[in-house]
């Protein structure tokens, strides 16, 4: 709380509340001053303020007090009248405009902390410039009628010497200038005459003369002389100018140049002895007349009395004048005079007193200016006075009647304003302060902006300050500074803003804020600072799609007025999804395609364990040691291939609405030389790794100069909210230390991008498992380079993606080393050695396949040692690759069971002359998939009456869903059996193919070509036909299949060690091979590629039977039957045949319900994975030739109730003699046309021998298929 | 009619602010409920003496705009709750009401385990809440 009369308000007053001295000067006067670059008032302008004049004061009382500190204003007479309003207008903007000129250096500098806002001292946090613009303000209400303080007090007449007839020059200067209003003011003011000597022209003799007549004819007192520029040189500099604030585009050393210090010490006189000799006496004469007048005619009861009868009688007065509603002569005039000067003399008790008197007046008589202006006095005497409250009151009444004028009383109610709120400040009532701001903006964008402004800092100054309101009112100052286009004082606005702000959460409103700021950073030129606030707001995803659209097209208009490209570290636009970063690269490693580098390392690690030498084994010498041997740093850090790129996956997401378009994608890189390594490497004398002394003393230099590494550049689009995956690549050329330390990229050719990776933890997708340590963030983005390596290129040939089971396929394997160094040893391995199975030969077959396959071809390779003793597979010692050359090596695909299939390769190979690195191995994947094709199942029955012979029956059902298949060839594996058939082709296939679906039953004779009673006789050797059974017509000239030959011999090893786990060759087994094609005549084939052998193996089928009773059910295979007139019966009869020598007890048990699919598997090894077939719908009809007919549709299965029934005995039991046989006869009954399975029934066997305990067993039913085809 | 609805942490950030208008004013609402919180921490600091209102959570009228009413609310975790509204009739107790449908709906949104306390409410159950409270109040 600062004391009223020291305030910012009390100094004011003291500057603008003084009494007028009205200046009337001849010419030769003003020409007299201006050779010091000042007019007459300028020149003793800055003499008019007194600090300490110390006169003695007697006004209404008795009571004598002394005046202290005293202020004359001292105006032209032209000056003495209302400024114009446009001419104000154009002065306060001046004001404004400066100010902002001063302050332009000081935009580029950053907001300032809110927190070194909030300490600085209370004087610092307001503009300086405010206290000039609020005084300029108030100056355009200068001279109004209803206010006495502006009333000139006295008239200072000057004359020069030099004018002739000085005498009557003074007469005329005040006869011709005349008060300007119209008889408010007084005309019979003091009067003072002043007689000018210019020291450099004229003479002494006839300024004394001149003095004497002047005294003579105005008085002795009234007249005074001045003289003045006594420097002859015109030259003096003054130490401190007085009239340094004067002009500032003069130099103010000019300023009283010809000026000595006598002249200045005789001006400050002269003014002293003019205020305290005639001014302030004629003051106090004033008031003291006055108020003896008043007190007469005003005060008391009795007067106040017949006032109010005498004001009443006024208004009925017809002949009031149409002019002033009051004169200078009238009582409300004098009484206001009376108070002003009282004001003016500092003694604000007769003031208060005074205004008491006519504020009532004025209010009666509705004169609302006159009113408002007693009220706003009473307020500032109030506050001079120290009496709090009442001012306040006081202001606001003044205030709100001001208001209620309209737009005439606009300007005063802004003065009263700026007083009022000076008045709040002052009793730190900072927040009531601002809403008077607030109340005084009016529509003038410019004033608005002050006021709100200076209200802005009335709430950074609140107890605690009120910085939300702070930044608000900021925000809207700089919005109307902007319509002015002030556009500095917008930004100073706006930066101050800024800090409220910045460390908030508030992002629409600093979204706002950085925008405007930019866009007005671009107006004034500076475009860096521009670009640098409109960065801000680039990741504005939260904003409405217009808004996102008018920001970056703003953004980007600003950006390229600066004519170069900026640099954003943690540039938002795109937005990077680090957790999506994942490295590819290669070091003894390699990969043949993308998808081979997705597989999971252990996978291949499995894959790759003995084909890749140990470092643990081959301890023949040191010197073997050593080659094998690699720097530990390299097993420690990640190895990359000078030459070979390393690829980096990263996600990019678009946060804006809107499509935005980034050009330029690429790493950012830095490669080291590290030769002191390598040479350590090359020179190395032992296997030991390096010690940690010599690994710190690494002295890595980067390698500048020249590029080391290739960069690529994507360019891509993104659109709103949309994200993609992008794949950069960095290829070294030079070894040493590669780091990626980061990612770039365009924004419309002028904004690059830049995001460093330092503390990003990144998922290196070719870590090694084995390693214990886990991977540091930077470690994962480091590569060791090491020299150029040949890098084997592999790829196989036509590998189709889908085939059916049993397909046999001839594929080629082609290597190429682009590299002219060597490479040897190479091996192979496969994942599923089951399904691929390499050749023997490089040279490409003489014959086509599949006929290579067939007897009678030369060139088959008769594999009769197929034994291999690993799974690796060598390639030949002499095959080496190098400079651009390939290898095409044969391969063989065998589809061996229906499902999904993921084939690995891994080809090893070393190179020759090169210490870095021993080996490396190249990894191929593909993906196989496998559709069901032919099924079989095979029993074996000894035949009762020949001992060498066995009965075989093939079950054979088509898994296929739209394609028909033909049966070639069964064949027996190895020497021993031979196999004939039964029945005629014709008669096992009367239409020659197997359709989707539908199953058959062979029945075929093998033989045991053994010497009889002695295993120990060598075989004699069958002619080759006897083993293979042909299962095609003999009208095609077709040669069978060789199945000893390679690469059948193979896959038969294969399917033997996965289908049992047998070694050697059991006596009491046999092995099949059923040899078909795809049909010609089928639509098109679910495989796209067709096949053209299908091969299907059977293994451990087991020839000894293992239950007492052999038995077969006989009856049709295929019926036509008119299901419109009733349902079909069938037939059949079982023959059941004991094997052994006692009697058996046989139970027959059909069943009517679908046996369940897993107690079927379960029962039966041999029936492993047999399914049940579904049925022919009504709408399908078969005929007999079924050559080029087409299936509609699919099958479908009706489940919902039992195909058919057996309609017999559902239980039988007979006694069974040894080695006889017995009939049984059964009965079913089918509804409806299909494909049906008797099986459903068991056979429970007892077998009592007579000397032996009993035993007993089950056996399931046969598969028998029946088909019911609808006659016609 | 209500033309804005806001939660504000105790750490003055915005946790959810949503205007009800069709005009493109979410800027202009923004600064009003800014400017709000002054007010608030004014009333929070100077307390008025009355008894049956010492823990009152109903901030009532913060102050007019021109064209607007600023309601306010507290919780006892200093969470703010502010209604800007531009009916010039507005009743107490219907304020009040408003408030604390709010409150408990805040609460729900607020309780989710996933929700991480002191971030931003991105619930659209919460938002839908809000948007219905908001109506049927509007409609008065």
């Amino acid at each position: 709380m600062v004391e009223p009369v020291n305030s910012s308000l009390g100094k004011m007053l003291l500057e603008e509340i003084s009494p007028v001295v009205m200046v009337l000067c001849t010419p030769l006067v003003e020409d007299t001053f201006l050779r010091n670059g000042l007019s007459f008032v300028e020149t003793l302008k800055p003499f008019c303020n007194f600090s300490n004049i110390d006169v003695p004061v007697r006004t209404s009382s008795d009571q004598l007090y002394r005046l202290k500190k005293f202020t004359l204003r001292l105006f032209y007479a032209s000056d003495i009248k209302q400024p114009n309003v446009e001419v104000a207008k154009q002065r306060l903007e001046r004001v404004i405009t400066q100010a902002g000129e001063k302050d332009f250096q000081d935009l580029k500098s950053d907001p300032p902390q809110i927190t070194d806002i909030l300490s600085n001292p209370e004087s610092e946090i307001a503009p300086s410039w405010f206290r000039y613009y609020n005084k300029e303000l108030i100056r355009t209400l200068s001279f109004s009628d209803h206010e006495a303080f502006d009333h000139p007090v006295a008239c200072l007449l000057v004359v020069s010497s030099k004018d002739e007839e000085p005498i009557k020059k003074f007469v005329d200067l005040f006869n011709s200038n005349r008060l300007p209003t119209d008889g408010t003011m007084d005309p019979n003011i003091l009067k003072h005459y002043l007689l000018v000597h210019d020291n450099q022209d004229a003479t002494t003799e006839r300024t004394s003369k001149v003095l004497s007549e002047m005294r003579s004819q105005f008085g002795n007192n009234e007249c005074n002389l001045l003289c003045t520029n006594s420097s002859k040189e015109g030259n003096v500099e003054h130490q401190a100018n007085p009239w340094a604030s004067f002009k500032s585009s003069v130099s103010a050393d000019k300023l009283g140049c010809a000026l000595t210090g006598d002249d200045i010490v005789e001006i400050k006189d002269l003014m002293q002895e003019f205020a305290s000799r005639h001014i302030i006496p004629y003051m106090e004469q004033k008031v003291r007349e006055l108020n003896q007048q008043i007190s007469a005619t005003r005060k008391g009861l009795k007067n106040q009395f017949k006032n109010f009868l005498w004001r009443k009688g006024k208004d009925d007065n017809p002949d009031a004048t149409k002019g002033s509603m009051y004169t200078y002569s009238s009582t409300e005039s004098q009484i206001r005079i009376l108070g002003d000067y009282a004001f003016m003399l500092h003694d604000y008790e007769l003031a208060l007193s005074s205004y008491r008197l006519i504020y009532t007046d004025y209010n009666i008589d509705k004169a609302w200016k006159h009113y408002a202006g007693v009220q706003e006095m009473r307020g500032l005497a109030y506050f001079i006075s120290d009496q709090p409250k009442k001012d306040s009151e006081c202001m606001e009444n003044a205030f709100s009647t001001y208001m209620k004028l309209g737009k005439s009383g606009f300007q005063n109610a802004t003065r009263c304003g700026l007083w009022w709120a000076e008045m709040l400040k002052a009793r730190d009532q900072h927040k009531e302060a601002a809403s008077v701001y607030f109340r005084i903006c009016g529509e003038e964008p410019l004033h608005a902006a002050v006021m709100l402004e200076q209200a802005s800092y009335c709430f950074m100054l609140t107890k605690p300050a009120m910085l939300h309101k702070y930044g608000f009112h900021l925000v809207l100052s700089g919005d109307h500074y902007k319509n002015c286009n002030q556009v500095n004082h917008a930004i100073r606005t706006y930066k101050s803003a800024i800090s409220v702000y910045k460390s908030t959460t508030w992002s629409h409103i600093k979204d706002h804020l950085y925008f405007h700021i930019g866009q007005w950073y671009a107006i004034v030129g500076m475009h860096d600072v521009a670009v640098r606030n409109m960065l801000k707001v680039l990741d504005c995803g939260y904003q409405s799609k217009a808004t996102q659209e008018i920001f970056l097209r703003d953004f980007f208009d600003i950006v390229k007025k600066t004519g170069m490209k900026h640099e954003v570290v943690g540039l938002q636009l795109p937005i990077l999804n680090m957790s999506s970063l994942q490295v590819i690269y290669e070091d003894h490693r390699t990969y043949a395609s993308q998808a081979s580098a997705l597989v999971e390392e252990s996978i291949w690690q499995s894959l790759e364990d003995d084909i890749i030498p140990s470092l643990n084994s081959g301890k023949s010498n040191w010197l073997e040691l050593q080659s094998k041997l690699l720097p530990k740093k390299y097993k420690e850090s990640n190895v990359c291939v000078a030459g070979e790129s390393v690829k980096l996956d990263l996600e990019f997401r678009n946060p804006l609405l809107i499509s935005t378009s980034i050009t330029s994608v690429s790493l950012i890189c830095e490669l080291t030389a590290n030769s002191d390594d390598l040479k350590l490497v090359d020179n190395e004398p032992s296997g030991s790794s390096l010690s940690p002394e010599i690994s710190t003393e690494h002295n890595q230099v980067t390698t500048s100069g020249f590029s080391s590494f290739t960069l690529s550049e994507v360019d891509f689009t993104l659109g709103g909210g949309e994200k993609k995956l992008v794949r950069l690549t960095v290829t070294p050329s030079e070894e040493g230390i590669l780091k990626i330390v980061g990612v770039r990229w365009e924004l419309s050719g002028s904004i690059v991008g830049v995001h460093y990776f330092q503390s990003v933890s990144v998922k290196a997708k070719t870590a090694r498992g084995r390693r214990k340590n886990k991977l540091t963030p930077t470690d994962a983005l480091k590569f060791l380079v090491i020299k150029s390596l040949p890098r084997l290129e592999g790829s196989i040939d036509h590998l189709p993606e889908k085939l059916y089971a049993g397909d046999l396929r001839y594929l080629v394997l082609e290597l190429r080393n682009k590299s002219e160094s060597p490479t040897k040893n190479l091996k192979m391995k496969i994942s599923h050695p089951r399904f691929v199975s390499p050749g023997n030969h490089e040279e490409e077959l003489t014959t086509e396949f599949p006929d290579c396959l067939k007897k009678g071809d030369e060139h088959n390779i008769v594999q009769r040692e197929s034994n291999r003793t690993s799974s690796v597979f060598a390639f030949p010692k002499d095959v080496s690759l190098q400079g651009d050359r390939s290898l095409r090596w044969p391969l063989w695909l065998r589809a061996a069971i229906p499902g999904t299939i993921s084939l690995y390769f891994t080809i090893y190979y070393e190179m020759e002359n090169v210490s870095s690195m021993k080996y490396r191995t190249l990894r191929m994947h593909y993906n196989l998939q496998v559709l069901p094709s032919l099924q079989t199942s095979f029993k074996v029955t000894p035949s009762p009456s020949r001992l060498q012979e066995f009965l075989v029956r093939m079950d054979i059902v088509n898994r296929a869903k739209s394609d028909c298949f033909q049966i070639h060839q069964l064949s027996t594996v190895g020497c021993r059996w031979g196999i004939s058939l039964l029945q005629p082709v014709d008669t096992i296939l009367p239409s020659k193919f197997l359709l989707a679906g539908q199953a058959l039953s062979c029945f075929f004779m093998i033989k045991d070509c053994r010497k009889s009673g002695t295993e120990d006789e060598e075989t004699t050797s069958l002619p080759p036909s006897q083993t293979d059974v042909k299962l095609y017509t003999q009208d095609d000239d077709e040669k069978l299949f060789d199945i000893v030959s390679s690469p059948l011999a193979s896959f038969h090893e294969s399917e033997r060690s996965c289908q049992g786990p047998s070694v050697q060759v059991s006596p009491n087994t046999v092995d099949f091979i059923l040899i078909s094609r795809l049909a010609k005549s089928s639509s098109p084939s679910a495989v796209p590629d067709l096949p053209k052998i299908l091969s299907h193996h059977s293994c451990h089928n087991s020839i000894r039977s293992s239950s007492p009773i052999s038995w077969s059910l006989d009856g049709p295979q295929t019926i036509h039957h008119d299901f419109s007139t009733s349902l079909c019966e069938i037939k059949l009869k079982m023959v059941i045949r004991n094997t052994s020598d006692g009697i058996s007890s046989v139970t027959i048990n059909t069943n009517d319900f679908l046996p369940d699919a897993a107690a079927t598997t379960s029962s039966s090894g041999n029936q492993s994975g047999w399914r049940y077939v579904p049925t022919i719908t009504e709408e399908m009809k078969l005929t007999s030739d079924v050559m080029g007919s087409r299936l509609g549709k699919p099958p479908s299965s009706m489940e919902s109730s039992p195909p058919f029934i057996w309609s017999g005995l559902s239980s039988t039991k007979i006694q069974i003699q040894p080695l006889s046989t017995t009939e049984i006869p059964l009965q079913i009954s089918v509804f409806s046309p299909g494909i049906y399975d008797l099986s459903s029934y068991e056979l429970n066997w007892e077998l009592s021998e007579h000397e032996s305990a009993t035993s007993s067993g089950t056996c399931q039913g046969y598969p028998y298929y029946l088909t019911v085809l609808q006659s016609e | 009619m209500i033309v804005c609805v806001a939660v504000v942490g105790h750490q003055n950030n915005p946790l959810y602010i949503q205007s009800f208008t069709d005009a493109d004013d979410a800027l202009k609402l923004h600064h009003i409920v800014h400017c709000s919180l002054d007010v608030i921490e004014e009333r929070v600091n100077n307390p008025k003496k009355s008894g049956t209102t010492l823990n009152e959570a109903f901030l009532g009228l913060l102050y007019p705009t021109v064209n607007y009413k600023v309601y306010g609310y507290l919780t006892n975790t200093k969470v703010k709750f502010i209604l800007v509204t531009t009916d010039l009739d507005v009743r107490d107790t219907d304020v009040r009401s408003f408030f604390r449908k709010f409150h408990a709906a805040y609460v729900d949104a607020v309780s989710n385990p996933f929700h991480v306390p002191g971030k931003k409410i991105t619930s659209r159950t919460f938002a839908q809440t809000v948007s219905n409270i908001v109506g049927s109040y509007g409609l008065n």
